[in-house]
C-alpha cells in the first residue's frame, strides 16, 4: 500500500507542480468569466438608449401611442434604469417611402452624427388591420432588440384592434398587460427554491463536469502510460510493483489532481456568483444586461450521488483509458486506438440531452443500469426527481461491478501492454492478453 | 531451496509467439560474490533476468529468489533491479526521482532522501539534485540511475547489461561499486555480452546460448575444465634437447612450436608437473613455463559458436 501511495504521491505533486497546471487552473475561470462577463458588456454598450426615427403613416393616434410606449420602456430596473429609446417622429401622412428614403441616409451612420438614427420605424394607417410594421435598421439581426421592439409596440396594435370594436380602453389595457412564467420545481412533494432554468442548469452541469473531466484527465492517464513507456522507466517500476498497482496509483493521482482543480474551479465560480453584481460593475455591465450567473443550490444528497457516480465513472474510464496506452507506444496510436472509449464518453454527454426532455422514460431507466453510461444518467435523472431507492441502489451496484469488470480487463492489458515496445496491439493480442494468467 | 543460492532457477521454460526464449534452464546462484549471466544477443538472457524478478511468468519450471517463490515484488526492498530498458521521468528533479525510486522499494522517504544525498555526493552529482533529469548529461543520468538501483542497499543486486552505452569513466565508477559491494558480502548478478569485463570480474558465470544453458560452474572451475591443458614454454638454450620431451604422445597431445617458444597442448593424462621436470633435466635454460589458461572470451566462442558470438545486435527482446 505505501508503493502504491508512492505513485499516487507523485503523479499529484508532479502534476500539480507544473506550469501547465497552474496555467489551465487560472485560465479556465478567467475564460468562463470573460464568457459571462463579456456578452453583458457588450450588451451593455449595444442597448445603450436607441435613437429612433418613427415614420408615422397612421393618419391617426397609433404613432403617438407607439411613441409614448417606446419612450416609457426601460433598461435595467430601479435606480439604474435608463431610457431604451430616443423617439423622433416624423409625421407623414401620403408621403412615408420617400421620408423613409431620405431618413435612410442619417441611419446606422459608422461614425455617429449628432443627428443620425439607428434605426427606423414605420408604422402606417394598415398597421393595426394586418398587423405588420417595417424597421429598418443596423440592428436587424439582434434577436433580443428586435423582440424587445415588438413587444413595445405588440400591445398598442392589440388595444387599437379592441378598441375600434368598443371595448373599454381600461378593460384593454388590462388585458394587454403581459404574462411573466415563473416556474419553481417541485422535488418530492415539497417545493425547492430552483427554478426551471436553474435545475436544467444544474443537471447539464453535472453531465458537462463529468464530460470535460473524462476527456482532459482521462486522457492525461493514457498520455502518462505512454510516456513512461516511452521513458523505459516502467521495468523499473514493473520490478517493485504489480501493474494494478501501479494503474491504480495512476488513475487514483490522476483522479485526485482532477478533483483539485475542478475544486478551485468551483470556489472561483462560489465566489464570483456572490459576488456577481460588483465584479460585473467593475467591469463596466450592467447587473442586469447578462443572463442572471447564479449557481443553483445542490442538495446534499443530490452531491452525494453525483459524486459517487463521478467517482465510478472516473476510475472505470481512467482504466480504459490506460489500459489504451498500454497498448500503445506513440500519441498517434494513441489517438485511434481511444476511439471506442472516447465514443462511450460522448455516447453519455449527449444522452444526458434526451434525458433532461424525458427523465422518467424508457431510454432513462435503461441508461441507468449501463455502467458505461449510468455516470451520466443518474445524477441528471436524480437532479431532475430522486430516484426510487431501489432503483439508485440498483444502479450503484451494477455501476460498481462494471467499474471493477472494467479495471480488471484493463489491468490485464495493461499488466502485458506495458512491457511491449513497437507496434501498436492488435485486437487479437488484447484478446490473447486478456485471456493470459 | 538451500539458502545458500539467492537465486535458483529449474527447468524454466518460456515462449513466446513464434520462438522459445528459454528452454528447460536451470541454474543457482550462490550467496555473495558476483555472478555473470553470459550469452550473445538474443540468448535469453533478459527474458531469464525478468522471469527472475517476477515480471513475467515462466510457462513452465520453478524460481526462488531470496528463498520464496514469485514473490520478488514483495522483497523488492532486499533487490536492487537494473533492466536493460533504463529510463528516469525526464522531468522530475533528480532528488525527488531518487526519494520516489526509494519509496517504490519501501524504504521511508526521509531515509531515502539521506540515502540519495549520500549516493549523490559519493558519485559527484551533489550539485545537481535540484536539477531536473533531462537537463543531466546522458553519462549522468545513467549514474542517477544506478544510484536508484541501489540506494537502498539491497542484499541482491540484478543488473541487465549495466555497462553497456557507458563511457569507460562511469563504466569504471560502476564496477568499482559493483565489486565493493560484492566484498560487502552482497550478491551481484548481472548479465552481459562483453566477456572482458565478466572475466576480470565473475566469480562465478553461466552461459546460455538460444535459450539453452551451456556451460555453469566457478569461473576457475570453467576456466581449469576448458583449458588447464597449455602450457606456454620459452627455450634459452639447447631448444633441441626439448625435441624428445614434446614428442613425448603420453605427454603432449599437440605442438605449436615457434622456435626459441612453443605453446603446447598436454595430452589426456599428461601432468604438467612430469613436463616440467622432464625439462629441467634436459637443460633447455627455460625462461617460461606457463600453464595458460584459456580466456572466457575463447571458451565462449568455441562453446557457443564463433558465428553467434559476432551475431549483430538483434532488436528481440520480447516481453
Amino acid at each position: 500500500m505505501r508503493k502504491v501511495w508512492a505513485i499516487i504521491r507523485r503523479e499529484v505533486v508532479e502534476r500539480v507542480r507544473t506550469r501547465a497546471f497552474l496555467i489551465s487552473t487560472l485560465l479556465f475561470p478567467l475564460l468562463m468569466a470573460g464568457l459571462v462577463i463579456l456578452p453583458g458588456y457588450l450588451m451593455t454598450r449595444s442597448t445603450g438608449t436607441k435613437a429612433i426615427a418613427l415614420v408615422d403613416a397612421s393618419g391617426d393616434s397609433l404613432g403617438i401611442q407607439v411613441q409614448r410606449a417606446m419612450l416609457a420602456a426601460r433598461i435595467g430596473k430601479g435606480d439604474e434604469a435608463r431610457a431604451k429609446y430616443t423617439v423622433q417622429r416624423f409625421p407623414a401622412p401620403g408621403r412615408a417611402a420617400e421620408l423613409r428614403d431620405s431618413l435612410v441616409a442619417f441611419t446606422a451612420l459608422s461614425r455617429k452624427a449628432a443627428q443620425g438614427f439607428d434605426g427606423i420605424l414605420m408604422v402606417t394607417d394598415s398597421t393595426v388591420s394586418t398587423g405588420r410594421a417595417n424597421y429598418y435598421g443596423a440592428n436587424v439581426a439582434s434577436f433580443d432588440e428586435m423582440r424587445d421592439l415588438e413587444q413595445t409596440i405588440r400591445p398598442i396594435v392589440i388595444a387599437k384592434r379592441l378598441s375600434s370594436i368598443g371595448v373599454d380602453l381600461g378593460t384593454v389595457t388590462q388585458a394587454v398587460r403581459p404574462l411573466n412564467l415563473e416556474t419553481t420545481k417541485v422535488s418530492n412533494g415539497k417545493l425547492t427554491a430552483e427554478s426551471g432554468g436553474s435545475t436544467f442548469a444544474l443537471a447539464y452541469a453535472m453531465g458537462f463536469i463529468l464530460y470535460f473531466a473524462l476527456l482532459l484527465f482521462g486522457v492525461q492517464v493514457m498520455t502518462s502510460v505512454i510516456e513512461e513507456k516511452t521513458s523505459r522507466i516502467v521495468e523499473i517500476l514493473a520490478s517493485s510493483l504489480t501493474p494494478f498497482q501501479m494503474m491504480l496509483g495512476k488513475v487514483v493521482g490522476v483522479g485526485l489532481v482532477a478533483l483539485i482543480q475542478l475544486g478551485i474551479w468551483a470556489s472561483i465560480a462560489a465566489y464570483f456568483g456572490k459576488n456577481q453584481g460588483k465584479i460585473m460593475a467593475a467591469f463596466g455591465a450592467t447587473p442586469g444586461a447578462s443572463p442572471a450567473f447564479s449557481l443553483p443550490a445542490m442538495p446534499i444528497k443530490l452531491l452525494l450521488v453525483f459524486f459517487l457516480f463521478f467517482a465510478l465513472g472516473f476510475l472505470l474510464y481512467a482504466a480504459a483509458y490506460a489500459a489504451v496506452g498500454a497498448m500503445c507506444s506513440t500519441h498517434q496510436d494513441a489517438q485511434q486506438m481511444q476511439m471506442p472509449v472516447m465514443m462511450f464518453v460522448l455516447a453519455g454527454f449527449f444522452s444526458t440531452f434526451a434525458l433532461m426532455r424525458d427523465p422518467n422514460g424508457t431510454a432513462a431507466h435503461v441508461l441507468t443500469f449501463v455502467p458505461m453510461l449510468s455516470p451520466f444518467a443518474v445524477p441528471l435523472r436524480y437532479s431532475i426527481a430522486p430516484l426510487p431507492p431501489l432503483e439508485l441502489a440498483g444502479s450503484a451496484v451494477v455501476t460498481l461491478l462494471g467499474m471493477l469488470l472494467v479495471v480488471w480487463v484493463a489491468s490485464r492489458i495493461y499488466r502485458i501492454g506495458v512491457l511491449s515496445y513497437g507496434k501498436k496491439a492488435t485486437l487479437k493480442d488484447m484478446v490473447r492478453w486478456i485471456r493470459t494468467a | 531451496m538451500a539458502s545458500n543460492h539467492v537465486v535458483t532457477v529449474e527447468h524454466a521454460t518460456k515462449r513466446f509467439a513464434g520462438h522459445t526464449a528459454v528452454d528447460d534452464l536451470t541454474m543457482a546462484v550462490p550467496t555473495g560474490g558476483i555472478f555473470g549471466l553470459l550469452g550473445p544477443n538474443g540468448a535469453g538472457k533478459s527474458t531469464t533476468i525478468r522471469m527472475i524478478m517476477n515480471i513475467i511468468t515462466p510457462d513452465e519450471g520453478r524460481i526462488t529468489v531470496l528463498d520464496h517463490e514469485a514473490a520478488s515484488r514483495d522483497l523488492s526492498e532486499r533487490i536492487g533491479f537494473l533492466p536493460e530498458e533504463r529510463g528516469l521521468y525526464k522531468k522530475m528533479k533528480v532528488l525527488d526521482v531518487l526519494v520516489f525510486l526509494a519509496e517504490t522499494k519501501g524504504m521511508g522517504r526521509s531515509t531515502g532522501r539521506r540515502k540519495a544525498g549520500e549516493w549523490l555526493d559519493r558519485l559527484g552529482l551533489a550539485d545537481w539534485k535540484a536539477k531536473k533529469v533531462e537537463d543531466l548529461s546522458k553519462g549522468m543520468q545513467q549514474k542517477v540511475q544506478f544510484i536508484g538501483t541501489l540506494l537502498h542497499d539491497p542484499d541482491l543486486l540484478i543488473l541487465d547489461e549495466p555497462f553497456s552505452g557507458l563511457d569507460p569513466v562511469n563504466s569504471q565508477v560502476m564496477k568499482d561499486v559493483v565489486v565493493e559491494s560484492a566484498r560487502r558480502g552482497k550478491t551481484v548478478l548481472f548479465s552481459t555480452h562483453i566477456m572482458e569485463q565478466a572475466e576480470r570480474m565473475c566469480d562465478h558465470i553461466v552461459i546460455i546460448s538460444r535459450g539453452k544453458l551451456v556451460v555453469n560452474g566457478p569461473l576457475a572451475q570453467v576456466k581449469r575444465e576448458f583449458g588447464g591443458r597449455h602450457v606456454a614454454l620459452s627455450f634459452t638454450r639447447n631448444k633441441e634437447r626439448a625435441a624428445p620431451v614434446l614428442g613425448d604422445r603420453t605427454l603432449i597431445g599437440k605442438v605449436d612450436d615457434y622456435g626459441a617458444s612453443a605453446e603446447v597442448e598436454l595430452a589426456p593424462g599428461g601432468d604438467p608437473d612430469r613436463l616440467l621436470r622432464s625439462l629441467v633435466q634436459q637443460d633447455v635454460g627455460l625462461s617460461r613455463f606457463e600453464i595458460v589458461e584459456p580466456s572466457l572470451q575463447s571458451i565462449f566462442v568455441s562453446k557457443v559458436g564463433a558465428e553467434a558470438a559476432v551475431a549483430p545486435a538483434q532488436e528481440g527482446h520480447h516481453a
